[in-house]
């Protein structure tokens, strides 16, 4: 699975740009904010957007198998 | 070589040409920005006493900060504001990013919808954030909110290598490919929903994300950006209208894109790029337009029913 992954990684580029913008942008950033705990809390209002983002990377990879097309 | 097809010589073509101009765009703002600052005014990063309209009582930061972190902000400047490595890093992680995503529109969508996507995004997206940005900056605080707190209705960003007129390169690239990824995602996650639809399921995708970053990236640690204080309703910490921007930017910019295919069947190629981009420089001005008329509107709905001063959703919701 990871091989295929990595043959056909262009197509994943935006879902991990996403993830990588979320993990970096907020929540590395959140854990810098001291003394407001909330705020890492309210990290739970993405959940609805991550997953359906993840939704699409499935698909896109499911896509990909049936197509039978994992060389770049 | 001259047996190139006409598509192919207009791509090159619109390709040094666009991608040229936003490059001197972006290395005249640059240099304005970093080593003429009174020009624009651009707030210090290093003496926040000499912030004014708004000055740094009126931010909305101030509220949020303790004594010893105002105390702090007074002394040393905003957190990490001319720390080169922190902005270098944002700048170049962020441009992987954005040319991630460029590489894979581009293999899907072929060089000319691709650049169109991201040139007109950045445009879109970094044209309005400038308005707004220098609006306030030059026009804020002379009038009152409807609620009859002064008004500054703007923000700047603090933090950034490369700029495009007022906003940060990263912060353009940022809209590029959260756009571009939350379209891609609503089309693969509802596709048989129409173009309305998916640009609907674009837009809050992306809101959903930014209901998170933004409380974080405006929090007194991290201060990557500044809001002035005067508007009413505040989610997290944070204007309503933000929110909004974020949805109405990529909701339209989705729809502007699908209908490019179109536009070139109708009018051919050349004059399909230059409407396109025509459209999303209106576009900037129509959505700054609506959020002000907006404001004014929920204003004074709020100040009719007796409401004095701003709505809050605390962060520790």
């Amino acid at each position: 699975m990871l091989s295929e992954i990595w043959k056909n990684r262009l197509e994943f580029y935006p879902f991990l740009s996403m993830y990588l913008f979320w993990f970096l942008g907020s929540f590395v950033n959140s854990l810098k904010v001291q003394n407001r705990p909330g705020i890492v809390a309210l990290g739970l209002i993405t959940i609805p957007s991550l997953t359906l983002i993840t939704i699409a990377a499935i698909k896109t990879y499911k896509e990909l198998l049936l197509s039978g097309d994992t060389n770049e | 070589m001259n047996n190139l097809s006409p598509s192919v010589t207009y791509n090159k073509r619109f390709g040094y040409i666009a991608f040229g101009l936003l490059l001197l765009v972006i290395l005249f703002s640059t240099y304005l920005h970093h080593f003429q600052p009174e020009v624009l005014r651009v707030p210090s990063n290093t003496d926040v006493s000499t912030w004014h309209n708004p000055a740094f009582e009126q931010t909305l930061i101030y509220n949020r900060m303790s004594e010893a972190e105002k105390q702090k902000i007074r002394t040393e400047g905003v957190i990490d504001g001319n720390n080169l490595s922190v902005v270098l890093f944002n700048d170049v992680v962020m441009i992987l990013l954005g040319l991630i995503c460029y590489l894979h529109a581009r293999r899907h969508f072929g060089f000319w919808m691709a650049s169109c996507f991201l040139i007109g995004s950045f445009v879109f997206t970094g044209l309005e954030e400038s308005l707004w940005i220098l609006v306030g900056r030059f026009l804020g605080g002379s009038i009152t909110n409807p609620i009859g707190e002064v008004a500054f209705g703007s923000y700047w960003f603090t933090k950034g290598g490369l700029w495009f007129i007022e906003t940060p390169v990263v912060a353009c690239i940022g809209w590029f490919f959260i756009a571009y990824t939350c379209v891609l995602t609503a089309g693969k996650v509802f596709p048989k929903m129409n173009l309305l639809g998916r640009a609907t399921a674009g837009g809050l995708i992306a809101m959903g994300i930014d209901l998170w970053m933004d409380p974080i990236a405006t929090s007194p640690e991290i201060m990557s950006w500044v809001w002035g204080k005067g508007d009413f309703l505040l989610i997290f910490g944070i204007p309503l209208y933000n929110f909004m921007g974020w949805f109405l930017l990529i909701f339209l910019f989705a729809i502007l894109w699908e209908k490019l295919p179109q536009m070139e069947k109708t009018w051919g190629r050349a004059k399909a790029t230059s409407r396109f981009l025509l459209i999303c420089v209106g576009g900037a001005f129509c959505v700054m337009t609506f959020l002000f008329l907006w404001l004014m509107i929920v204003g004074n709905l709020l100040s009719l029913m007796g409401i004095k001063q701003a709505i809050q959703i605390p962060l520790g919701w």
